[in-house]
């Protein structure tokens, strides 16, 4: 099997993390045990969901400054129309995914077809949907926490959280269309060359729509997951995760610019950031140097990916490079 | 004819001037909105100024600035511009909108402020700051735990002024006990992010003996709950409905759940409110310009379910089927809000059948604390004296 340099990248975060976990089972008695893995997979399930979707947008060259209003409104509205009960479980999560994808989808209108810029487009429409919220709610969620969505975090299947087993269930799922499906490749060349891609014949703006979508789709799932896992929903639920998803996208490898990245590479990324902050609260680091460590860690593992840590792992040829994927399924 | 027309209608309009008086034009400014604490405070204002007879005397106009101190000078600029009667406000920053407040009181504008205070002399200020909600609960809590252990302690927001004196008062007591180890982290006064980051914490430190926490303390319950122990560890924490229903569960206690529920109020909006207009309504003066409000003080033992929709008959919590976690039971206090219900706290819609009671409970001045209600000056030598709690546990 050949190892890629997105593969590669993946590995390598993955090896810092359990690295970190290491070090942190060193510095206490209750670091790098059983429950802090627990606490950190389950933490690192949120930034995951909301950093699968970013990653697709990012892939295209763009940006969702909106995923943080959007979970925001996965989690009011969950509150509002799931409560506890059982039937409108099955028709409100695919309800609220939808509506949170057709948010999603409205961004990647305005960015395909009017050509405004994503970010000033994704912060419209997040203050557009915040602003919506803050006035429908009056300020107040109101509903009750559905004790399925919660059971997700407290349950075990096949001995780990439910949460963390669908997370990586979705993982798998985002890789093999992205991998395996023309979609997938179409993607990756939207965002090495737009206009090559237009020129080729790919439906550009339809693919742009759908990653825009699939962002507003999975942000709405996490504020779901936050609603159980909180058994509450308030109008600042999302917002701390704007950054943390950009930061797990642009740590797990993936190229701002576009074209490059993998999923399993945000997984390491959100992992490895999850991994940290805990690692930073157990030790009680005072919140300004907890900010410093954390932008720190994002610097370093960014400066140890510009390295071509493909060659750590790899035969001198035959570097498999996501452009050299697309070029062979060109 | 032209001529008796108009004399008509000027001599209409007069009348009608003369039956209707002038309503005080009035501008609730907030610095941000989203969370239940604030939610509440501006529903509390405006089911004030909509209920009798203030709903004759108030032109109420709401505005949100944002957490930008230069957007809220603006603000306050068009207020004062647009001939304001009176700004209730929470402001932003203590220092930074000085400027523009003298400003405004040099125009006749009244400025009260409520929860976080500004250092400007001339405006009024109603605040639980300096009530020592830092300092008791802290004490309660090593009273519990008999003077030694691992606390958690969860801050509010950084560079919040409100984090600053709660922590510091807390850290008064921890200090005094040698034996007491702390671990402190920051939880955005939001339920989830206390919740994420206790769970980090609790997993790094499962031997943690109790939890001091600000708001949010909701989300340390459902952390420690969702940590899979059987035995809980007392806490402290503010007036989330959730954490009152919590310290009332015998199953809970059973577990060793025991704490005291106190803090900051949204009452403190109400309030300001009431003083605001028996100021403007000349029916009261020499207000000062810093008044503690009280600290609300609730221990597991006294929690008591509310059958109706507000605080009577010593009751203090509501089921979990009336208002979410988050709710800030505290926003009622029958002695100076008499008034408020569960509608006016959640739709900011008047109690109906209710009329505005006067004031009648003994106004108290805040205590000299620099930063808080007076700027570089000297501190009481007892600014962090026990009020609602002994030290029962020997360092």
């Amino acid at each position: 099997m050949k190892i890629g340099r997105d593969d590669a990248q993946a590995l390598t975060l993955f090896a810092i993390t359990i690295a970190f976990m290491l070090v942190m089972s060193r510095v206490g008695p209750g670091f790098g045990s059983a429950s802090q893995i627990e606490a950190i997979l389950v933490l690192a399930s949120f930034v995951m969901v909301v950093a699968f979707g970013q990653h697709f947008v990012v892939l295209i060259g763009g940006l969702d400054l909106a995923v943080g209003s959007v979970m925001t409104l996965g989690g009011i509205l969950a509150f509002a129309w799931i409560g506890d009960s059982a039937t409108a479980l099955w028709w409100g999560v695919p309800a609220i995914v939808a509506i949170t994808g057709l948010v999603g989808a409205i961004s990647g209108i305005g960015v395909a077809f009017a050509r405004i810029p994503p970010f000033v487009m994704t912060l419209a429409m997040g203050t557009i949907a915040a602003s919506a919220f803050l006035g429908i709610t009056q300020g107040v969620p109101r509903g009750s926490a559905s004790p399925f969505i919660s059971s997700l975090f407290t349950g075990s299947w096949i001995g780990l959280p439910p949460v963390v087993v669908l997370t990586i269930a979705l993982t798998a799922l985002g890789s093999i269309v992205q991998r395996m499906t023309a979609l997938g490749r179409r993607v990756y060349a939207i965002g090495i060359n737009p206009n090559a891609a237009f020129l080729a014949g790919l439906p550009v703006r339809r693919v742009t729509i759908l990653c825009y979508a699939v962002s507003g789709a999975t942000a709405g799932l996490a504020g779901i997951l936050m609603m159980g896992y909180s058994s509450g929903a308030t109008l600042t639920m999302g917002q701390s995760y704007l950054l943390p998803s950009i930061a797990a996208v642009v740590v797990g490898g993936t190229s701002i610019a576009g074209g490059r990245g993998s999923l399993a590479g945000v997984a390491a990324g959100a992992l490895l950031l999850t991994t940290f902050t805990t690692l930073v609260t157990g030790l009680a680091v005072g919140e300004g140097w907890r900010i410093v460590a954390y932008g720190s860690v994002i610097l370093i593992a960014l400066l140890l990916l510009r390295s071509d840590v493909s060659r750590w792992f790899k035969p001198p040829s035959g570097i498999q490079t996501s452009t050299a994927r697309l070029d062979a399924g060109a | 004819m032209t001529a008796a027309l108009f004399l008509a209608v000027a001599a209409g309009s007069s009348d009608a001037a003369l039956a209707q008086p002038k309503k005080f034009k009035i501008y609730l400014s907030l610095s941000f909105t989203g969370d239940a604490w604030l939610s509440e405070a501006a529903n509390v204002v405006k089911a004030l100024a909509a209920t009798p007879p203030y709903d004759q005397e108030v032109e109420l106009k709401e505005v949100i600035s944002g957490t930008d101190p230069q957007k809220q000078i603006s603000d306050y600029e068009s207020m004062i511009a647009s001939g304001a009667d009176a700004i209730i406000s929470m402001p932003v920053s203590t220092t930074a909108l000085n400027r523009t407040i003298r400003r405004g009181c040099e125009k006749g504008v009244v400025f009260m402020m409520f929860e976080l205070t500004s250092l400007e002399p001339c405006t009024y200020n109603v605040s639980t700051l300096t009530s020592g909600f830092g300092e008791n609960s802290a004490q309660e809590l090593v009273n519990l735990i008999g003077g030694k252990g691992n606390v958690f302690v969860v801050r509010l927001i950084p560079g919040f002024i409100a984090d600053v004196r709660h922590y510091n008062g807390a850290m008064s007591v921890f200090k005094k006990y040698p034996r007491i180890k702390t671990f402190e982290y920051y939880g955005n006064a939001t339920d989830e992010t206390v919740q994420a980051e206790t769970s980090k914490a609790l997993a790094a430190h499962p031997d943690v003996d109790a939890i001091w926490s600000t708001a949010g303390e909701s989300g340390a319950v459902k952390a420690l709950l969702a940590s899979g122990r059987q035995k809980l560890v007392p806490m402290t924490g503010e007036a989330s409905n959730g954490f009152r229903l919590a310290l009332a569960d015998p199953k809970l206690q059973a577990r060793g759940l025991r704490g005291v529920s106190s803090g900051g109020t949204p009452a403190t909006a109400g309030y300001g409110f009431k003083l605001l207009m028996e100021m403007l309504t000349k029916q009261r003066t020499n207000v000062p310009h810093y008044v503690e409000y009280p600290l609300p003080w609730v221990p597991a033992d006294k929690v008591r379910l509310c059958s109706g929709d507000r605080f009577a008959n010593g009751c203090n919590a509501f089921p979990k089927s009336k208002v979410q976690d988050s709710f800030f039971d505290e926003v009622f206090n029958p002695a100076i809000l008499p008034e408020l219900s569960l509608t006016a706290a959640l739709t900011g819609k008047p109690t109906p059948g209710a009329r505005i009671q006067k004031l009648t409970n003994p106004i108290v001045a805040a205590p000299q604390e620099p930063g808080i209600t007076c700027d570089r000056c000297t501190p009481p030598p007892n600014l962090y004296h026990l009020t609602k709690v002994k030290a029962t546990a020997k360092p």
